[in-house]
């Protein structure tokens, strides 16, 4: 049976690029700042590319969420052929995302859009994603896609708290991280997309056991991806030591986007899931 | 040509004239509106938002030759709603949303039609953010609209001066904000996004008119503000509490007696809705209060709190006044350390500790002074921290002299004590807590400098009076003539192949050169390990060294 409502996401979904056309998944980019200069996350610059410039740039890039009037022009051109939608985008408490989605929806009248809050980040609002689409209806994509919002995990080791605190998405003394010394902190981010550390660790090496230790405490899980900004080495090994412990789980490796990377800096790594 | 404009209405040309005079206005001081965000988060972008979005408004306008005001402003609206950025710009695009309905039809509007269509513009606005707040741009809108009203009902109007009116109602407006607002008031400031546009009113009126006496006060117009590149904002007493916000669902519920009983429980209070359904919005210091108020009341809904002293904490940190009162943790336990060293004390506070014993080496402190510390921390159980082999006997005493259950973990120096808080996790039970900071607290390894101050010989090693000699996890393990080369050698003991981090904690002796020396030499020996530098302030080690 065909599909007859669209499913949209946003570029901080992570989403994977051969999902969108296998699933039919319709991608709104937020955008990238370097001063004067803006790129659609994913469609003008990819993660590579943005990575290589913020090493090269003196002043750090910021990030804006799609305007009302973007989502509206997709809702349009979707409603043509399609009777509905549900449209799901990053934690409305880290972006003003959601917030333009639904203004946006409220513009184009007579096509009826439910917009989800993920309260989350990254690949695990592409599993949303992947499950509406495998509804076969919007009623039953939004029960199943509100079902899971309370689930979903990112499970984050940045490198420096820099490119976090910049963007005001951390507090150090609330996250008792320390403003002095350097710690690693292993942050979790999730329900209300709130982002609490779990570990405080000094270094790397003893980082990211403690990642996959913390990971296997929070089992059952129904998804699960790691994602990585410029450490695709270790994500694979940490993907490969997962596969053998978690046979029946697919667990992909992938990028984390230009602007999740803004917040992230370089090398990077989740663990994303939604739990059981 | 000024003659002209007055003796006509705003037709579309003229409008757009109005929208490329605010955008050039806005442009020259969006930066002074950046500086006065301080609402709800210090993210300093309002100004920058407010321009892209009324760039974003123009673009279509630029191109435009329509002769009708209501296609200008319906180009400018659309304009507004793709390019909105940030919640300022997305009011400001309904502000353009509704002028625009304003004057649907008309090709052309008089001074009174101008009027209403700035009133309307503010009502449209209102309507589209889900919880007005006053002193914010809204006020601004309304009170511009207003004034512009009031002016139009005057028989001599005219365009500029219905304009004027509005830019003078939006200017006054803006500088009632402190009072409307706490934390504008606090801070200093007026409303960024009120300041955006009364600039957008400003510069239109500059396109308009470019001879009229009320321009002169423009340049006088700058803000009468402190300058508030970051702001020290004083907490209130009792701190900033939580914004607090829910739904009520239940029957014929009374808005106006929820609101008294809410507003003696809390500032910025917002309640409003239907008898079956009200929305309630409160910064309060105690939630769990008003939360159980509510619940007397029907249902509640969609509850969310969030802590909004964490944000003000925060600029506080930034300004360097690191003394910001920690949210009081769950259940946990206290972590109570001995440290002396000004650097020290402040790593050892950044990373959780909630009571800090000045001492250490030379001045050990007291168990008496320890169990004042333990006694004044808000923690029925409380880890102990003694950070020093000498100090570790009295810690142990206290453990009987207290009702609070104290755990010691044994320390032998400021390194074992920092990888003991690192590790340590304020939802963690005591119990939990101790076994883990006490494994970390093993893993590190010591590394002290210092200077012998008489000729000895222990463990094998001779020194003479003056030499720099190395202590190894408390041991004294080599003597030399300078601080690098017993550092490295030290290192070379330990087998820095295993290790991955240095840590050097600077102490109070040390000179800047030696510093350079001692990283440049650990750098150049060891290329494999991570070295940080840390100014410790501790007296005596001129460098205390943490391996791990």
């Amino acid at each position: 049976m065909k599909r007859t409502f669209a499913v949209v996401t946003d570029s901080t979904s992570d989403l994977p690029a051969d999902w969108s056309k296998r699933y039919a998944i319709e991608v709104v980019p937020l955008k990238v700042l370097f001063g004067q200069e803006t790129f659609r996350d994913g469609v003008d610059m990819t993660s590579d590319q943005f990575f290589t410039r913020l090493a090269a740039s003196s002043s750090l890039p910021t990030t804006s969420a799609p305007s009302p009037g973007e989502f509206a022009e997709v809702y349009r051109r979707l409603a043509k052929d399609h009777d509905g939608c549900i449209s799901i985008h990053i934690g409305a408490r880290l972006s003003a995302t959601a917030e333009a989605a639904r203004v946006g929806a409220e513009a184009v009248e007579g096509f009826k859009v439910n917009v989800i809050d993920s309260q989350s980040v990254s690949m695990p609002m592409a599993f949303l994603c992947r499950v509406a689409a495998e509804c076969e209806s919007l009623e039953e994509a939004t029960t199943a896609v509100e079902q899971r919002v309370p689930k979903c995990r990112v499970l984050a080791l940045l490198d420096t708290l820099r490119y976090l605190e910049m963007g005001g998405r951390l507090n150090r003394a609330q996250a008792m991280i320390g403003t002095m010394l350097d710690v690693k902190p292993l942050l979790l981010v999730s329900e209300n997309a709130e982002i609490k550390p779990v570990e405080r660790v000094r270094t790397r090496s003893r980082a990211i056991p403690r990642m996959v230790e913390f990971f296997r405490s929070e089992q059952p899980v129904e998804h699960v991806a790691v994602m990585h900004a410029q450490a695709a080495d270790e994500a694979t090994s940490i993907a490969a030591e997962l596969r053998k412990e978690l046979p029946d789980l697919e667990i992909p490796v992938g990028q984390i986007g230009c602007v999740l990377g803004t917040h992230t800096g370089p090398k990077a790594l989740g663990l994303v899931y939604i739990k059981k | 040509m000024v003659a002209a404009l007055k003796a006509t209405g705003v037709d579309g040309q003229l409008f757009k004239r109005a929208l490329l005079g605010s955008l050039s206005w806005l442009a020259a001081n969006h930066e002074e509106v950046n500086r006065l965000n301080v609402f709800p988060v210090p993210d300093g972008d309002t100004g920058t938002n407010m321009l892209l979005t009324l760039q974003s408004a123009v673009e279509d306008v630029k191109e435009s030759n329509a002769a009708e005001v209501s296609k200008i402003a319906k180009l400018a609206s659309h304009g507004s709603l793709m390019g909105a950025r940030g919640n300022s710009g997305v009011i400001l695009s309904q502000i353009f949303r509704g002028f625009a309905r304003a004057v649907e039809g008309k090709a052309s509007l008089t001074p009174a039609e101008l009027a209403a269509g700035f009133e309307e513009a503010a009502n449209a606005a209102y309507r589209a953010v889900n919880k007005p707040t006053e002193g914010t741009i809204l006020t601004v809108a309304r009170e511009a609209g207003r004034a512009a009203a009031t002016a139009a009902s005057n028989p001599d109007a005219t365009v500029p001066r219905v304009i004027a009116a509005a830019a003078a109602g939006a200017r006054s407006a803006v500088l009632k904000t402190p009072s409307q607002l706490q934390i504008l008031r606090d801070a200093g400031v007026v409303d960024a996004g009120g300041f955006g546009l009364q600039l957008i009113l400003e510069g239109m009126l500059k396109s308009v008119e470019e001879s009229e006496p009320a321009l002169a006060a423009l340049n006088e117009s700058r803000l009468p503000v402190l300058a508030a590149s970051q702001v020290a904002l004083a907490l209130p007493e009792g701190g900033w509490g939580y914004c607090t916000e829910f739904l009520i669902e239940g029957n014929n519920l009374d808005t106006e007696l929820i609101r008294g009983q809410i507003e003696s429980l809390g500032n910025s209070v917002l309640v409003v809705g239907e008898p079956e359904l009200v929305k309630v919005h409160v910064h309060t210091d105690d939630p769990t209060s008003v939360i159980n108020l509510a619940g007397g009341y029907g249902k509640v809904l969609k509850l969310s709190v969030g802590d909004m002293s964490t944000q003000h904490r925060r600029i506080l940190e930034a300004e360097g006044g690191a003394g910001g009162a920690r949210p009081a943790r769950p259940n946990g336990a206290g972590l109570v350390a001995v440290v002396a060293g000004r650097g020290l004390v402040d790593i050892f506070r950044g990373l959780g500790v909630d009571a800090i014993i000045e001492g250490g080496q030379t001045m050990n402190p007291s168990t008496q002074d320890m169990l004042t510390a333990i006694e004044s921390v808000p923690y029925e159980e409380v880890i102990l921290l003694p950070n020093n082999g000498n100090v570790i006997p009295a810690a142990k005493q206290v453990v009987g002299l207290t009702k609070k259950k104290v755990h010691v973990i044994e320390t032998h120096s400021v390194p074992q004590g920092v990888s003991a808080v690192v590790a340590f996790r304020p939802e963690r039970s005591g119990d939990e807590n101790m076994r883990a900071m006490k494994a970390e607290a093993e893993r590190v390894q010591t590394i002290e400098v210092t200077h012998a101050v008489r000729d000895t010989r222990s463990n094998g090693v001779k020194v003479k009076k003056g030499d720099v000699i190395g202590l190894i996890n408390d041991k004294l393990e080599i003597a030399g003539d300078d601080y690098s080369e017993v550092v490295n050698r030290a290192l070379g003991k330990l087998g820095p192949d295993s290790f991955e981090l240095v840590t050097v904690y600077r102490g109070e002796q040390a000179s800047d050169d030696e510093l350079k020396r001692l990283e440049s030499a650990i750098r150049s020996s060891y290329p494999g390990l991570e070295v940080e530098v840390q100014q410790g302030g501790q007296q005596h080690y001129p460098f205390i060294l943490s391996v791990e």
